[in-house]
């Protein structure tokens, strides 16, 4: 299955969020990012790869090393629709909160029947 | 480093209101069908429900009618219900999570609780982008900010 490669691909991981985690502070080696982990080599370098295609990721050769630098940019535009997603639902409280009022003025303004 | 047992900050949803009604009043308003039609689902939106059986395993199916004409089904089943208390449900229909509506007696006010827990932190990024993507439903999101808004001026 071919996948879009994006900010929220990237982070739909555990492992990959951790890697990001782990470089947001400061950059660090793929042997060092390796080191962290309880998989594979290969498995981190996977990840990495797909964090660098996903646009979170970008490697600075040093020397015969390479380096992983975290770009949070993208990310925010993830926070900025959990946010809208999470609007979604908090609406539905806001029409019940709605409908509440105005069946208490129904019940309150003029005696009505307990409910339809 | 890696999680042995599995963090779900990834992928759940919290949300909570404290409403001006007493627990058994809200607790009907979720419970009854030709409540519930009332206020669930975006602005816009009406709501058929079909079979709502608030029983642990009952099922729940609603129909959500769009302003464009189309239908959209959910499917649940509730997986726990305590009375005055508590309302787990599953919702079957893709999206897939576990909803847990806790209601919690203030006397004259209700806080309501809502944690919805998505199957998979993918599953969760999908929703968040098919929002995302959906234009239409943002544009409704804000219509119904604006009317809510609007109504809330004219009650107080």
């Amino acid at each position: 299955m071919k996948t879009r490669r994006d900010a929220y691909q990237a982070i739909a991981d555990p492992t990959r969020r951790a890697i990001i985690q782990m470089i947001a502070g400061e950059p660090h080696n793929v042997n060092s990012i390796a080191e962290r982990f309880a998989m594979s080599r290969q498995a981190i370098s996977l990840h990495i790869r797909i964090l660098t295609d996903c646009g979170l990721v970008t490697i600075k050769p040093q020397g015969r090393d390479r380096f992983c630098e975290a770009q949070l940019d993208p990310l925010q535009e993830v926070s900025l629709w959990v946010d809208q997603y999470r609007k979604h639902w908090e609406n539905k409280l806001d029409t019940l909160e709605t409908y509440i009022e105005k069946l208490k003025r129904e019940k309150y303004g003029k005696q009505k029947k307990k409910h339809t | 480093m890696e999680n042995k047992k599995r963090s779900t900050h990834d992928r759940e949803l919290l949300i909570s209101r404290k409403l001006d009604a007493p627990v058994e009043f809200v607790w009907e308003l979720w419970t009854q069908p030709e409540h519930i039609a009332h206020w669930w689902g975006p602005h816009g939106f009406t709501n058929t429900i079909t079979i709502m059986d608030v029983v642990p395993g009952g099922q729940w199916s609603l129909v959500m009618h769009g302003p464009d004409g189309t239908d959209y089904i959910n499917e649940s089943r509730f997986k726990e219900i305590i009375l005055h208390k508590k309302i787990v449900y599953e919702h079957l229909s893709s999206p897939r999570f576990v909803a847990t509506v806790n209601f919690e007696d203030q006397g004259e006010q209700t806080l309501i609780t809502w944690h919805m827990l998505f199957e998979s932190a993918e599953e969760f990024m999908q929703v968040v982008k098919t929002h995302r993507a959906d234009e239409g439903q943002k544009q409704n999101l804000e219509k119904l900010s604006v009317y809510v808004a609007g109504l809330r001026k004219q009650t107080t």
